[in-house]
């Protein structure tokens, strides 16, 4: 494979192309978002590229901070997008992504495993806040329509003098676990069914198979970890939206 | 009625709930005091705030004004949790936990003694053998006494029932009306009752009192109150003018 110019990402285009006419061939309503989606991830992945170069360029600790606010925030608000009617999402969103992504950057970096260098923590930040990002909105998302589609078993076990969090622990269970589905699969099913992202960019950028696989072991424990964290943050800051202080369940009726 | 042997008061209580100016009231400036150990029905038309009165009352909901009063102290001085146990609340349609009737009975108090639990049992008038049932199998009838032994196993002092007989045949009701007798005179629980049947409430006896529109319109005897209502909307509830 020849190093991509403009010329080879042009001649791909090719494949968005037959997307659309079998689209269109089928009539599927998504014609336009095709057509939009796949400009827009040109638009994006080429600012970002001259974005991540201005940075690696730089090399500054400021810089490598600011970016990855930038990737928390607007992670934040596409999470919370999904989740519009839950007072609070985007707070709840940014707090677990937060506290789930700097843990585990923070833990990599103290251990030395990951250096501060931008070449290093924009690619894995950009993969722990991309799956803390799906974690969060999922376990909201799970965790709200639980509680309201159970109303009557947690005022059940109000009314007989459970606290809020007993009343509805199994659905802060089932919440944190519907976040973590998603990386759990993937540990099962990683290097069998499919060759994990980061890995397969190294070894299509020339590094030794054994090398990336390294990496991969290392991204996917990141991954783990973080998305564990971040489901369980946004359980708790999540029901905490439901239950008045009195251990009253605020669902309006 | 004088404050003696009183154990809840409600002074002035006021639910508003919705966004309007101002928000709508569903309970609205309701006073009364129960007495210990007796029997009340609520009557009144849909809406009229029965079953949201009743949850004022163990604090599944918050007041927007006024206060109830448990055993002469302001229910916002209990712990919730506690104030729950001591008035339990029984939901119209009961939800029972996804295992046996033992688990069930035994939720709230998990140290209940088997002799305990086979009193509960025989109370309710449940088969003894079904104790370690799973709950999938049980008839609507038989899930309502299990729901309600589970809530006396709290040994609660007040009783809240949100219309308990309304998804059961007449046998079951007639059943169920008994055992809500029986509570009052052999355990000196106060049980108070939501009905849409006037027909019920004069089958309890007791006190009744009506609610329309969110007020507390009357009370008194309940044979008297359903036989020759006091008040025009009285008169026109028991008439099946107001529904």
């Amino acid at each position: 494979m020849t190093t991509p110019g403009l010329t080879e990402v042009l001649l791909a285009a090719i494949m968005v192309v037959i997307a659309i006419a079998v689209a269109r061939y089928w009539r599927l309503p998504v014609i336009k978002d095709m057509a939009f989606g796949s400009v827009r991830a040109f638009v994006q992945l080429v600012a970002v590229g001259y974005a991540v170069r201005f940075i690696f360029d730089i090399e500054s600790p400021w810089l490598i901070m600011l970016a990855l606010g930038i990737m928390m925030t607007v992670g934040a608000h596409a999470a919370a997008g999904r989740v519009k009617d839950i007072k609070g999402s985007f707070s709840i969103c940014l707090m677990s992504m937060m506290i789930g992504s700097l843990i585990t950057l923070a833990t990599m970096l103290v251990f030395k495993i990951i250096s501060f260098d931008a070449r290093y923590i924009i690619p894995l930040a950009g993969m722990v806040i991309g799956n803390s990002m799906n974690a969060s909105a999922l376990v909201i998302d799970r965790l709200a329509s639980d509680l309201r589609g159970n109303r009557l078993a947690i005022e059940t076990a109000l009314a007989l003098g459970k606290s809020w969090r007993e009343a509805s622990q199994k659905f802060h269970r089932d919440a944190a676990r519907t976040g973590m589905v998603a990386i759990l699969n993937f540990l099962k099913t990683v290097g069998i069914v499919a060759l994990p992202g980061a890995m397969t960019g190294m070894i299509l950028a020339g590094a030794d198979p054994v090398e990336a696989v390294l990496l991969q072991i290392i991204v996917a424990y990141m991954l783990l970890a973080a998305t564990t964290i971040t489901s369980v943050v946004a359980v708790e800051l999540t029901i905490r939206r439901f239950f008045t202080r009195h251990h009253q369940l605020r669902i309006d009726r | 009625m004088g404050a003696t042997g009183s154990i809840l008061q409600l002074c002035n209580l006021t639910r508003r709930v919705g966004e309007g100016t101002p928000a709508r009231a569903i309970v609205d400036d309701v006073s009364y005091s129960f007495d210990s150990g007796r029997l009340y029905s609520i009557i009144g038309p849909s809406g009229a705030g029965k079953s949201s009165l009743l949850r004022l009352l163990n604090r599944l909901d918050e007041s927007t004004n006024g206060y109830v009063k448990f055993e002469g102290s302001d229910t916002r001085e209990f712990s919730p949790c506690e104030l729950r146990q001591r008035v339990g609340y029984l939901f119209q349609t009961p939800h029972l936990f996804d295992r046996t009737v033992r688990d069930n009975i035994v939720y709230a108090q998990p140290d209940l003694s088997e002799s305990k639990i086979n009193r509960l049992i025989q109370q309710v008038q449940l088969p003894s053998g079904i104790v370690d049932a799973p709950v999938d199998n049980l008839s609507v009838g038989e899930r309502q006494r299990v729901a309600l032994a589970r809530l006396l196993a709290t040994q609660p002092e007040v009783a809240l029932l949100d219309e308990p007989t309304a998804a059961l045949d007449p046998a079951n009701t007639e059943a169920i009306e008994r055992l809500i007798g029986s509570v009052v005179k052999d355990c000196g629980v106060t049980v108070i009752i939501v009905s849409h049947s006037p027909q019920q409430v004069v089958r309890l006896g007791g006190e009744a009192i009506l609610m329309v529109e969110g007020k507390l319109i009357e009370h008194g005897d309940a044979l008297q109150l359903v036989k020759n209502p006091g008040t025009p909307q009285g008169r026109r509830y028991m008439n099946g003018e107001l529904q």
